[in-house]
């Protein structure tokens, strides 16, 4: 075996991996290399110290009376009702926030944030009513059609027969 | 599976205690304070064992464990009724003990001499003198040097036999990012054992030569 062979199963050693004790190669390794025999030391001394952390630990007798006396003193006494405001709190946000998204969701659709106004008033005009009061105004009323029109200028002939000729008009007589 | 691990394996419990307690979170959480000591003496020795395996003195062990339990009585509204509570309970603790390993200051380097005289004795011995008690100062004087997520991130493999996502969600990082901090720290800590016993084999050759 040689010292990168030695070392690879030295680092699976230091992960803890498989004991490799039996391997008879390694052993023969480490026998005759200085270098991975003290790898070798210090990766079992390592495991060793670690292990020497592990340790069972009781609670004293008065931890639990020191713990009981903190509990009241830092005023967590009534942590009973701040968790239940907690809880309801955490129930009552969802709701609260479902309950505007349904009041969005049925609000936009009917238009309720749309304005009816400015309206084009006629269809071939470009008058527009900006108020409800301006759909009223003479200014919206359709434009007359060519027979109105021709109506009211024969009107306007008849009314007018005993009218003076107008300047620059050839008199016929 | 190495040996080591299988003996820290939490054992199961038993349906009987999950149910004993989930009633005691249920009456905890409605501000019963007695099934609230009653659901942390099913896990305080845990808790203890976690928190030893970074403080050496008892009384300091006593006050961490205290603070986990008053973070525990407080986060307790929040704890989801039927999740499982000690690895709930553990997650906290680790917190705890990272916050703890922060404020402590961390020593730049450990040397030969900065060891106590059973401890020289112990890595003179190659650890075979069975001194547990200096085998403890001497991990704990190493792993005083490392940045408190690598200690956290050996301790909790190699101390309390934890897999590598457990370690990950506990630091809260990446199972890649947790088994860095597991390599670095073992190998920090073995290289400076190897400095060590170097020292102390130099120091030997030179009192022999003196002889």
């Amino acid at each position: 075996m040689r010292c990168h062979e030695a070392k690879k199963l030295l680092e699976r050693e230091g992960r803890g991996g498989d004991l490799f004790i039996e391997n008879e190669a390694l052993a023969r390794h480490l026998a005759a290399c200085s270098q991975c025999s003290q790898a070798m030391k210090v990766i079992r001394l390592s495991s060793e110290i670690l292990g020497a952390l592990r340790e069972e630990i009781e609670p004293g007798p008065s931890f639990y009376p020191r713990l009981r006396e903190r509990l009241a003193t830092s005023g967590v006494g009534e942590a009973g009702s701040i968790f239940q405001a907690w809880g309801l709190a955490r129930r009552l946000v969802p709701a609260l926030a479902l309950g505007v998204l349904l009041l969005a969701g049925v609000t936009i659709p009917l238009g309720g944030f749309r304005s009816p106004l400015p309206v084009r008033v006629g269809r071939t005009t470009e008058l527009y009513a900006f108020s409800l009061e301006e759909l009223n105004l003479p200014a919206a009323v359709e434009r007359p059609t060519q027979d109105q029109m021709l109506a009211f200028v024969l009107m306007q002939a008849d009314v007018g027969g005993a009218r003076s000729e107008m300047p620059g008009e050839r008199s016929g007589k | 599976m190495n040996d080591k691990k299988k003996n820290h394996e939490p054992t199961e419990e038993s349906g009987e205690q999950l149910q004993t307690e989930a009633r005691l979170i249920q009456q905890a959480q409605e501000g019963d304070q007695r099934a609230f000591e009653a659901l942390l003496r099913l896990h305080d020795r845990r808790v203890f064992a976690l928190i030893g395996s970074f403080i050496r003195r008892r009384q300091d062990v006593e006050d961490l464990a205290q603070e986990v339990f008053l973070k525990t009585y407080l986060a307790l509204g929040r704890f989801r009724p039927g999740a499982p509570f000690a690895p709930w309970l553990k997650r906290i603790a680790v917190n705890t003990c990272y916050d703890y390993l922060r404020k402590i200051r961390r020593r730049p380097e450990v040397a030969l001499d900065d060891l106590a005289g059973n401890e020289k004795a112990y890595l003179s011995a190659g650890g075979e003198s069975g001194d547990r008690v200096a085998a403890r100062d001497l991990a704990e004087r190493i792993l005083a040097t490392l940045p408190p997520k690598d200690r956290l991130a050996i301790t909790l493999r190699e101390v309390q036999g934890l897999e590598i996502a457990e370690i990950a969600r506990a630091l809260g990082c990446t199972r890649p990012a947790a088994k860095v901090r597991l390599f670095r720290a073992r190998r920090a800590m073995q290289a400076t054992l190897q400095r060590m016993i170097r020292q102390e084999e130099q120091m030997g050759n030179h009192s022999r030569r003196s002889e």
